[in-house]
């Protein structure tokens, strides 16, 4: 007999094709290029931690320092310097911690990779599952949590019920 | 049978190791947060004194340097003045300068602290606070440790006693690193 999809297999191929769909929209969002050089120091900002701001980015605190970082921001790039030599300016002197989202290299990597593996494994969880499912089921018989070994008052209920079937039939 | 262990043995192990990174993080003391500067060659700058010349840090090489970023209205700074003007009286002869860097301060505000307090180390101002983001300066009071040839040996963070400044000067005076 041919199973279909239960409610759990389902469930676990929205949540695999969700994340997917979510982890494809950051990727493609990640791409948007700013067009002047204050949405760029804008952009640049928001990827850096405030260094004496408690969870905000340097876009968004309004202290001093996050200014002046600011500013160094729009001075770094009125020179010449990419982003990415801006950013690597702010990692030299506070470390990785100055980024709002770990770096792609080392410990870092695992939020980027994690993610991936977990719903690659959980799509092969649930192909394995369907092929399972899927198989067909050779005998009609109990489910296997049912297959222990019966008790001796069991066995001899059995032999009771099957000796009355066959007075019942002679 | 075994197949319900090895489900429990995983889920286990997973637990105990959200745990151990949990327990890891949070029990991490902020203030220790390892600097990047350590063991690299510190920044240079050059930047105007509040009552004297200006100063660049890379013509004090050969020399072990205190930069001291402090302000004004920083009370732990206050708290800590006094520690640095023993060490700078102590080590000032034997080779060892001791630079206030005035950070997020008025020149005026800095001017008169230091004239009130007798702080007898040379002050320079940090007007745009480059030479604090250059030392990813988080909070003041902040003191690196720069060696004879202008490698930072040491980040001290929040209020130091002369003890503690003793201990890092002394061995780089002697010739040696840390």
């Amino acid at each position: 007999m041919r199973r279909g999809w239960s409610a759990g297999g389902l469930v676990v191929v929205i949540a695999a094709i969700a994340a997917a769909a979510t982890l494809g929209l950051i990727a493609v969002r990640g791409h948007n290029q700013p067009e002047s050089r204050a949405q760029q120091v804008q952009q640049i900002a928001s990827g850096l931690h405030c260094p004496i701001c408690k969870d905000l980015s340097v876009a968004d605190s309004p202290a001093p320092l996050a200014q002046q970082m600011r500013q160094q921001i729009d001075q770094q790039l009125a020179a010449g310097r990419s982003p990415d030599q801006i950013r690597a300016g702010f990692v030299a002197a506070y470390g990785d911690s100055v980024l709002m989202s770990p770096p792609r290299h080392g410990l870092g990597s695992t939020a980027y990779y994690l993610p991936l593996a977990v719903v690659l494994g959980g799509a092969l969880v649930v192909l394995l599952l369907l092929r399972r499912w899927r198989q067909p089921s050779t005998v009609e018989g109990p489910e296997p949590d049912d297959r222990a070994p019966l008790t001796s008052a069991q066995r001899q209920a059995l032999r009771r019920a099957v000796e009355r079937l066959r007075e019942e039939e002679a | 049978m075994r197949r319900r262990l090895l489900l429990l043995g995983t889920v286990v192990v997973a637990v105990l190791a959200v745990v151990a990174v949990l327990a890891t993080g949070l029990g991490r003391d902020p203030s220790a947060t390892a600097s990047p500067l350590v063991g690299r060659a510190a920044p240079d700058f050059t930047l105007g004194g509040i009552d004297g010349p200006a100063v660049t840090l890379s013509k004090l090489r050969g020399q072990v340097v205190l930069v001291n970023f402090w302000a004004s209205w920083c009370t732990e700074c206050h708290d800590e003045q006094a520690a640095l003007d023993q060490t700078w009286q102590r080590y000032r002869d034997s080779g060892m300068v001791l630079l206030g860097v005035d950070f997020q301060d008025t020149s005026d505000g800095a001017k008169d602290y230091k004239h009130q307090s007798g702080l007898t180390y040379p002050v320079v101002e940090d007007k745009d606070s480059k030479t604090a983001l250059a030392y990813g300066i988080r909070g003041i009071p902040e003191t690196f440790v720069i060696d004879r040839t202008g490698r930072i040996v040491d980040r001290i963070i929040g209020r130091v006693d002369a003890e503690r400044l003793a201990g890092a000067v002394e061995p780089l005076l002697k010739g040696g690193t840390q």
